[in-house]
């Protein structure tokens, strides 16, 4: 028996390897005769992230589609090569290698998560071949070559952001801290903790948690209210967040909470009800923004697809937007493409103002949402 | 800050006594430590929570509904994985296995249901609370505390003083023996998994409204600390499990008030080794002669 396994094992490997190659050849024939652009995305479209290669798949679509109708880059039309890395590093790493040797492909839009993403780096960095990545925020991913590019603010970025929000919006002088014992929340914490004290605040608490596990925030806040803070800052996701400000209404105290992008999700507001009322957080994108390159967007999206578009699709609508905007500058050839990325100045997307910073890692304007009455609201 | 600290150690102590009392108590019957107890806690708390927001039934109602239903669970829990082993004679350590499997299926099974994200769990007793100076005590608080001493007290009755306690204890002193003199022992035992069961459904509802959430992971951690207490009091004698449960939630919070809120679950676990090498049956057990 094992022996026809290790038979027909072989035989689907070498029937894989033939497809493959067969496929990576018809794509060079039927565009190079066509003279498109072709620009790759590549992302989830089935497993369990499945949902958020949809979203890339629709909102690139739709760039792709805006840009066509007003007369593509130099006359050229843009294709789309729409690729499966089903959010697994080896597949990533598969659909990098036929990026890279299809000749035709002049950028990537993608991976989505960072694992996808770091794994295909060393691929896409040995060929030359741009990965413009909507939403990995793993700090060592930019670190991995001068071709990788992020569309998302790292807790660098977004620390200090949060943290002027604290001390100037809300006033904080005393500020504690309540974080997650993870990656994650340790360098959102450092990063805050940094800036705060850099803007003249105060660090009166720090208190740790482990997430999913703790669920009794009780000793924690009866710990702070003896530092009485002027401001809670959260590195927390919506879950946590939610039992904080509910206990700490139990407990009768009442300081104002401030968060991170992390927390704009709609299920905090059904989680926590009135407890979190006046939470502040900042975002990138919020669909209530009376912007009109987000009520375009909007709208645009809503009528292909009627449906909302969500922070995915607002990022990988303005990642395939900044990655044309360098074609056109540069042509279709794959160095020139990442020279003129990287130098895209305050690029107007619906995710923000937008430029790079030294190690291609995205700095982006962010808005500050308030929790009132039940909602996210913008605050000037 | 103190006091403040000690009524939390105390509140989330008596929600551990709450869950300790079912796992004790099935431990008391039939020696078997039950790890399903966590999972079928939270299965309780969805169960009236889905009652009450899908069917819109009211609290009181879906409360007892979902109890019987989350009882109705443990017999099935017991006729499914644990009574064929208990026919061929399995050793213990089979059947125990058996219920961590259950608790990873029912923790999939109301994952896949009902969604992985934690659930907002609607406050329905808001009694307010009492203030005395800086100090807050909710009712809620006071309510699950007595709760936890009148299911003791009531457990305690029906195992001393009823006919069907008596035909536990017989059936916990020896099942053999306890056949041969005709007591039903198939029923005694899905009795007592009914019972078990329903005390996990209360604990979890309790729970639930008190943190104001359910998610379906809460069991796994809610069950470990509810055993350790278990432990801790001495296994199968029920004034232990409150006893227990308070130690570790006082611990707990103080060690995470104190010292760290990273050392809580090491403090609290700590306590319970020390105990135990002091005091191998925990702090109420008394040596039970083994049977031979």
């Amino acid at each position: 028996m094992k022996r026809y396994f290790s038979l027909i094992a072989i035989l689907i490997t070498f029937a894989l390897i033939f497809t493959g190659c067969t496929d990576t050849g018809n794509d060079t024939q039927d565009t190079a005769k066509d003279g498109e652009i072709t620009i790759a995305v590549a992302c989830p479209l089935t497993g369990d992230y499945a949902q958020y290669g949809e979203a890339f798949k629709r909102a690139t679509a739709l760039k792709v589609k805006e840009v066509n109708e007003n007369g593509g880059i130099d006359g050229k039309k843009i294709k789309i090569e729409l690729m499966d890395d089903k959010n697994d590093p080896k597949e990533a790493t598969n659909v990098a290698q036929r990026l890279v040797s299809n000749k035709n492909v002049v950028g990537v839009v993608g991976h989505f998560s960072s694992t996808a993403c770091l794994a295909a780096a060393p691929v896409y960095q040995k060929a030359g071949l741009v990965e413009f990545s909507p939403t990995s925020s793993h700090p060592d991913f930019t670190k991995q070559g001068t071709y990788m590019f992020r569309n998302i603010n790292t807790q660098e970025i977004e620390g200090p952001i949060v943290a002027d929000m604290v001390v100037n919006r809300m006033k904080g002088k005393k500020i504690a801290v309540i974080y997650i014992n993870n990656d994650w929340g340790i360098t959102a914490k450092d990063n805050f903790i940094k800036a705060a004290e850099k803007l003249g605040a105060e660090i009166v608490a720090e208190e740790m948690f482990i997430g999913s596990q703790t669920k009794d925030f009780t000793p924690t806040l009866t710990k702070i209210n003896e530092q009485k803070p002027d401001v809670i800052f959260l590195a927390a996701f919506y879950s946590e967040t939610g039992m904080i400000a509910q206990q700490m209404k139990q407990l009768g105290y009442d300081y104002p909470i401030a968060g991170l992008s992390s927390l704009f999700n709609e299920e905090l507001l059904k989680l926590a009800g009135d407890a979190v009322e006046g939470i502040n957080l900042p975002t990138n994108f919020f669909p209530g923004d009376p912007n009109p390159v987000v009520t375009d967007f909007l709208s645009a999206y809503e009528k292909e697809y009627g449906a909302e578009p969500d922070q995915f699709a607002a990022v990988a609508y303005d990642t395939m937007g900044m990655m044309i905007e360098a074609i056109k500058k540069a042509g279709p050839d794959r160095a020139a493409i990442r020279e003129e990325l990287a130098k895209i100045k305050d690029y107007n997307g619906v995710t923000g103002i937008i430029t790079f910073n030294e190690n291609r890692d995205v700095v982006k304007t962010m808005k500050i949402l308030e929790i009132k009455d039940g909602k996210f609201q913008l605050v000037d | 800050m103190f006091f403040q600290q000690l009524i939390n150690g105390l509140t989330l102590g008596s929600t551990y006594a709450l869950t300790a009392v079912g796992y004790t108590m099935v431990f008391g019957i039939l020696e078997l430590v039950n790890f399903s107890h966590g999972a079928v806690y939270m299965f309780g708390a969805f169960v009236v929570l889905m009652l009450m927001t899908a069917l819109k039934l009211n609290f009181m109602l879906a409360f007892v509904i979902g109890v019987i239903i989350t009882g109705l669970l443990g017999i099935t829990i017991d006729k499914i994985c644990l009574f064929p082993l208990r026919k061929k004679k399995a050793p213990k350590v089979a059947s125990l296995i058996s219920t961590i499997g259950v608790s990873i299926f029912i923790q999939n099974l109301v994952m896949l249901v009902w969604g992985s994200e934690t659930k907002n769990f609607p406050l329905v007793l808001n009694l307010g609370s009492i203030n005395i100076g800086s100090l807050k005590i909710s009712y809620l608080q006071i309510i699950i505390m007595m709760i936890a001493v009148v299911l003791m007290a009531a457990l305690t009755i029906i195992i001393r003083k009823t006919k069907i306690g008596k035909a536990m204890r017989a059936t916990a002193q020896n099942m053999e023996a306890a056949k041969l003199m005709g007591v039903n022992v198939n029923f005694v035992i899905s009795f007592t998994f009914f019972l078990g069961a329903s005390l996990a459904a209360v604990a979890g509802v309790l729970v639930g409204m008190y943190y104001q959430s359910v998610d379906p992971m809460m069991g796994f951690m809610a069950g470990l600390k509810a055993f350790a207490a278990a432990v801790l009091g001495g296994i199968g004698v029920l004034p232990g499990a409150i006893l227990g449960g308070l130690i570790i939630g006082v611990s707990e919070i103080l060690a995470a008030g104190y010292i760290h809120a990273g050392f809580r679950d090491a403090i609290a676990f700590g306590i319970l080794i020390a105990v135990l090498i002091i005091r191998p049956t925990g702090l109420l057990g008394k040596k039970v002669q083994k049977k031979v």
